[in-house]
């Protein structure tokens, strides 16, 4: 009972923080929004037993990705009081995205296995990342290598040289 | 299903964030949020299938991919800001 109050609770801060996002008018508002429903994030990891990646999505995300938008905010130079979004509903874009979201759930109801509620341990995780799945984990690392590149290059390039 | 009908609704929200905002960091900060709700459902799922971690370990790859682009969206984003552009209405052509 305690654990469905619990998910249900993770999956409101979730849901809440998603649409803080594309709600919020001000930019630094956003990215607190995108902090909150990233916590909701790692708090579902948690509970369904991924003690790691509960904790990489913390480091990575939360310590990672939120302060790199920052810093990328901070060296554009713009403020916290700067609009960046219009308030007015979108219908059309309201079907689309209602429409996908349907379609989704009805082809992916009976494709996916049911969960078994099996709990992971960091040591069973780094067995298995460092065991049968090294090759994968070999090409998360080159991918993150090759994105750190293009990043910079992106950069570098970016003012026309 | 729960799961399910939460990564759907993520998904969604964050699709609706993506067509409606015209700022190129809202858009990005909407994309985090698809990838978020694929993620509660890789993760969902990720102890159910039957060779151990092998869920877990897709989980890590989409949380991997989801770093890389928000690292080369925004280098993106601070190139076009060199060239004074941050709204997706105001970007025209690509070029290379």
């Amino acid at each position: 009972m305690s654990g469905t109050v619990l998910w249900w609770g993770l999956a409101a801060l979730a849901v809440v923080g998603a649409l803080a996002v594309i709600a919020a008018r001000e930019i630094m508002r956003m990215l607190l929004a995108l902090g909150m429903f990233l916590l909701g994030v790692a708090g579902l990891y948690a509970y369904y037993g991924l003690q790691m990646l509960a904790v990489a999505e913390l480091f990575v995300y939360i310590g990672g990705v939120l302060v790199l938008f920052l810093f990328a905010i901070t060296s554009m130079g713009r403020d916290s009081e700067g609009r960046v979004v219009a308030r007015r509903l979108d219908v059309g874009a309201i079907a689309v995205s209602a429409g996908v979201s349907v379609v989704l759930l009805v082809a992916l109801q009976d494709a996916l296995p049911a969960a078994s509620g099996a709990s992971l341990t960091v040591e069973q995780t780094a067995e298995a990342l460092l065991g049968p799945l090294l090759p994968l984990f070999e090409v998360v690392g080159v991918l993150l290598l090759v994105a750190l590149a293009a990043a910079l290059a992106i950069v570098e390039g970016g003012d026309g040289r | 299903m729960t799961s399910l009908v939460l990564s759907c609704t993520l998904i969604g929200i964050g699709l609706y964030g993506v067509l409606t905002r015209r700022d190129l960091v809202a858009v990005l900060a909407s994309i985090e949020v698809m990838l978020g709700g694929a993620q509660v459902l890789l993760a969902s799922y990720a102890a159910g299938v039957s060779v151990p971690a092998v869920g877990e370990g897709i989980t890590v790859v989409v949380l991997a991919t989801g770093a890389a682009e928000a690292a080369i969206g925004l280098a993106l984003l601070v190139a076009l800001v060199r060239r004074n552009k941050t709204r997706t209405d105001q970007i025209e052509e690509v070029r290379g």
